[in-house]
């Protein structure tokens, strides 16, 4: 296990006296497409949050190559720039057009100058296919739109490892394709991506893992064949017939 | 508890205020022991006055027939019989002589603060003052009488009872009302702040006449055609007056050593030479009689006055300006202060805690205060600090705008960052933003776009409002040329109307220049799509600029 990328030991997060997750035990290997699937409430964003220090876990150690991500001597600004994140609302920097977006991490956290940035936005924005919209404010595209810039951004910083949480939920049905499109053949490029998502055919087609959530823990995990096919847990059954 | 923590945060603000800017001089009394010694010393006889209350004290824009340049205000200078006589003593004790124009009101104040060594502004000895101050002997004494117009009802009066039933007003806080009330009771309604007021007044028949000393009353006649004086004897056919009142003396700090000296050169002028000096400063009086016609005047005003106006302009739109620009300043600052997260460790808790303390206190008491009072507080305090060495009042009204404005914007920029999406917090962090990089970057300009129209509200208020500030002598903003205009032509109603069309002028284009800057910054409205086929083929040349374009 010395290769994988991410390490997830009894993750636990509470909010007061509110325990969401329960320990949480997970590896994440180079290339991986994992789906976290589970209800609602279950604690896939949380825990998410908790890999790229969005959120501060309550207890548990997580480990990137082999380094406690919360040690004192981390360097988490570094690290987030390596563990990518798309959220499902976006959260494109609304002063700035899909261009600028793509560039000021790579300016400002990576150090390269304009015109390297310029080049590698133009790269994956074409890759996303919004090569036409460079110069289009985030209040001036359509969901689908603004999902496939956010993902750009994220691919800017050439990162290890891509979290998505529930990037199509907030988009109208018909937008739901196109970045499904782009999301898939990040995967089947070799990208190592954790997926939250309720686009079930996206988990099981996919993805190399699907991990499912229920109630702060992760009650069940195996290939997506496995899963859908024959899942050896009650409530992973339970859940998959209320969604498919 | 609380009240005591606000009442030491007061403290502690009043303090640091006046302490900024404090030159290490902190002894609060003076001793006017000293005063004559002070002056020789210095070599200069410091002297306040009206400058606006002919034929005594007027101002004139040249040192034509020896005017003396008035010392706070630049391109202004004083004569008439007060400056003769100051003259006269500044000669005889071999000291050059310093005038300050300030308020009526704060001419006491400005004595015992030490800004000046004298009054000679036409006071005269009361029993009131005389509780604040001390006064040499006298060096004019004159009656007091009722200006009257030329056509009016009253031209023909010979005695005070002639005027029952009359509509007749007096300056506000001198004697002239308590002489007014012998006949009848007089409201706050018949007690006016100017003589310039009073007169025009009288010519758009509001009044039936006002009292007035008689050089005042000469003088007045003398500048507006339509109007003469009844003569009336004091305490004959006239007011009831005592020497107290229609002797005019030199104010002096209390115990002040000046007063024997000013009082033996005093003694040197005679009745004849007084008299001499009283018609000249009559005579010299560079009012202009300006009956030309409502358009005349207008148009004479604008020809005369407009490198005046012009002045008045630079000085409301530079103070408006600097003033919201530090204050904007000041309020990011205090805004992000106020909404930093908040502190891990139990110190910067409580760091915390008093920081944001003092930051509300400071928001809550300049944002509950009148401008104009802190201007007098924050002026004053500091005259008082430092041994009466007054800030220069340009800077004391950038300082107050700036602070004020400061508190108003504060507000507004923690409500701007408040109303902004956590989400642009977290998409930036996610891809590795520090939170100084995040504020820089994504929301500093997001909060600034957000609070621009109301900081350009703040803007326009600011070109207004900076017009209480003329309460500060020598702030000669738009405002205050109004009054300068008005003390040279007894013009009041043309003079308003042309600062105030000017003040629109002002606002309005300003307002217009904001929305343009407002849709500058809401970028575009539409966007090209972008041919990717140049991109691709030459990616250097393109167009560069990409953060910052
Ligand atoms: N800041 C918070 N304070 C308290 N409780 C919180 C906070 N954030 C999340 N929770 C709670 O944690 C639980 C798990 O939330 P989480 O967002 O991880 O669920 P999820 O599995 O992502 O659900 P969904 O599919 O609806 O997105 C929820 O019950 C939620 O109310
Ligand atoms: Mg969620």
């Amino acid at each position: 296990m010395t290769d994988a990328i991410l390490t997830v030991n009894n993750l636990t997060k509470n909010y007061g006296d509110n325990h969401i997750l329960k320990g949480i035990c997970m590896t994440v290997g180079k290339g991986e497409v994992i789906s976290v699937i589970g209800a609602s409430g279950s604690g896939k964003s949380t825990m998410l949050r908790c890999l790229n220090l969005l959120e501060k876990p309550t207890g548990g150690e997580i480990l990137y190559h082999g380094n406690n991500i919360q040690d004192k001597k981390f360097d988490v600004h570094r690290y987030r720039a390596e563990v990518g994140m798309v959220f499902q609302n976006f959260n494109l920097f609304d002063n700035m057009t899909a261009l600028q977006n793509c560039c000021v991490g790579q300016i400002k956290v990576l150090k390269r100058n304009k015109h390297q940035a310029r080049e590698v936005a133009m790269k994956y924005l074409d890759k996303v296919g919004m090569t036409q919209y460079i110069n289009a404010r985030p209040s001036q595209l359509s969901g689908g739109q603004k999902q496939r810039v956010a993902i750009a951004r994220a691919l800017c910083m050439n990162p290890e490892v891509i979290l998505f949480d529930e990037p199509t939920s907030a988009l109208d049905p018909e937008m739901v394709g196109e970045v499904l499109a782009v999301m898939t053949d990040l995967a089947r490029s070799g990208l190592t991506m954790i997926v939250v998502t309720h686009e079930m055919a996206f988990a099981r087609d996919v993805s190399t893992r699907v991990v499912f959530m229920d109630n702060g823990v992760i009650a069940e995990e195996g290939s997506p064949d496995v899963i859908f096919t024959n899942p050896s847990e009650q409530r992973t059954r339970q859940f998959l017939a209320r969604v498919l | 508890m609380k009240r005591v923590l606000l009442l030491i945060a007061v403290a502690v603000i009043a303090l640091s205020a006046t302490g900024m800017f404090s030159t290490g001089n902190t002894a609060f009394a003076l001793s006017s022991e000293d005063d004559f010694q002070t002056v020789t010393d210095r070599g200069v006889l410091r002297v306040g006055m009206e400058a606006g209350y002919a034929p005594y004290n007027y101002r004139q824009t040249t040192d034509t027939n020896g005017a003396v340049a008035i010392s706070n205000q630049n391109g202004e200078f004083a004569n008439g019989y007060d400056v003769k006589v100051a003259k006269y003593i500044a000669e005889q004790m071999g000291v050059t002589l310093e005038v300050y124009a300030l308020e009526w009101d704060s001419l006491i104040n400005a004595l015992n603060a030490g800004t000046i060594d004298s009054i000679i502004a036409g006071m005269s000895p009361t029993e009131e003052r005389k509780k604040s101050i001390d006064f040499s002997d006298k060096y004019y004494e004159s009656n007091l009488v009722i200006v009257v117009r030329k056509d009016g009802k009253y031209k023909d009066a010979t005695q005070l009872d002639d005027f029952q039933g009359a509509n007749i007003v007096a300056q506000r806080g001198t004697f002239h009302v308590d002489a007014l009330s012998q006949i009848r009771t007089v409201t706050d309604a018949e007690q006016y702040d100017t003589f310039a007021l009073m007169i025009t007044a009288l010519k758009s028949n509001v009044i039936d006449g006002y009292v007035a000393e008689e050089p005042g009353a000469i003088a007045d006649c003398a500048a507006n055609s339509e109007l003469t004086y009844i003569q009336l004897k004091n305490n004959e056919n006239g007011f009831t007056a005592s020497e107290g009142d229609t002797q005019l003396a030199v104010g002096l700090r209390k115990n002040s050593s000046l007063t024997s000296r000013i009082n033996a050169i005093l003694a040197t002028l005679d009745e004849d030479a007084r008299a001499v000096m009283m018609q000249e400063a009559i005579d010299q009086q560079p009012v202009e009689s300006v009956e030309l016609g409502f358009f005349g005047n207008v148009a004479y005003i604008i020809g005369k006055y407009w490198t005046k106006i012009l002045e008045g302009v630079g000085t409301t739109v530079l103070v408006s300006i600097i003033g919201t620009l530090a204050g904007m300043v000041i309020g990011l600052l205090v805004g992000f202060v106020r909404t930093l997260p908040e502190a891990r460790t139990k110190a910067g808790k409580i760091w915390q805690k008093i920081y944001n303390f003092l930051l509300s206190a400071y928001v809550e008491i300049f944002r509950g205060t009148p401008m104009m009072v802190q201007a007098m507080v924050i002026y004053w305090g500091y005259a008082l600090v430092n041994n009466g060495v007054t800030m220069n009042t340009f800077v004391a009204g950038l300082l107050i705008v700036s602070i004020n404005t400061g508190a108003y914007i504060a507000e507004i920029v923690r409500g701007g960052i408040n109303s902004l999406d956590k989400g642009q917090f977290e998409g930036a962090f996610a891809i590795g933003m520090t939170h100084r990089q995040t504020m820089s970057c994504v929301i500093l300009p997001q909060t600034i776009r957000n609070i621009l129209p109301a900081v350009s509200n703040e803007f326009v208020i600011n070109i207004k409002d900076t017009s209480v500030l003329s309460v500060l002598a020598g702030f000669i903003d738009l405002f205050a040329v109004g009054n300068i205009i008005i003390l040279g032509t007894y013009r009041t109603f043309e003079a308003y109307l042309i600062i105030s069309v000017v003040y629109f002028i002002l606002t309005f284009s300003i307002t217009r220049l904001l929305r343009l800057l407002e849709r500058k910054l809401n970028g575009k409205a539409n966007y090209s799509l972008y041919n990717s086929d140049i991109v691709s083929e030459t990616p250097a040349t393109a167009k560069g600029g990409i953060i910052n374009d």
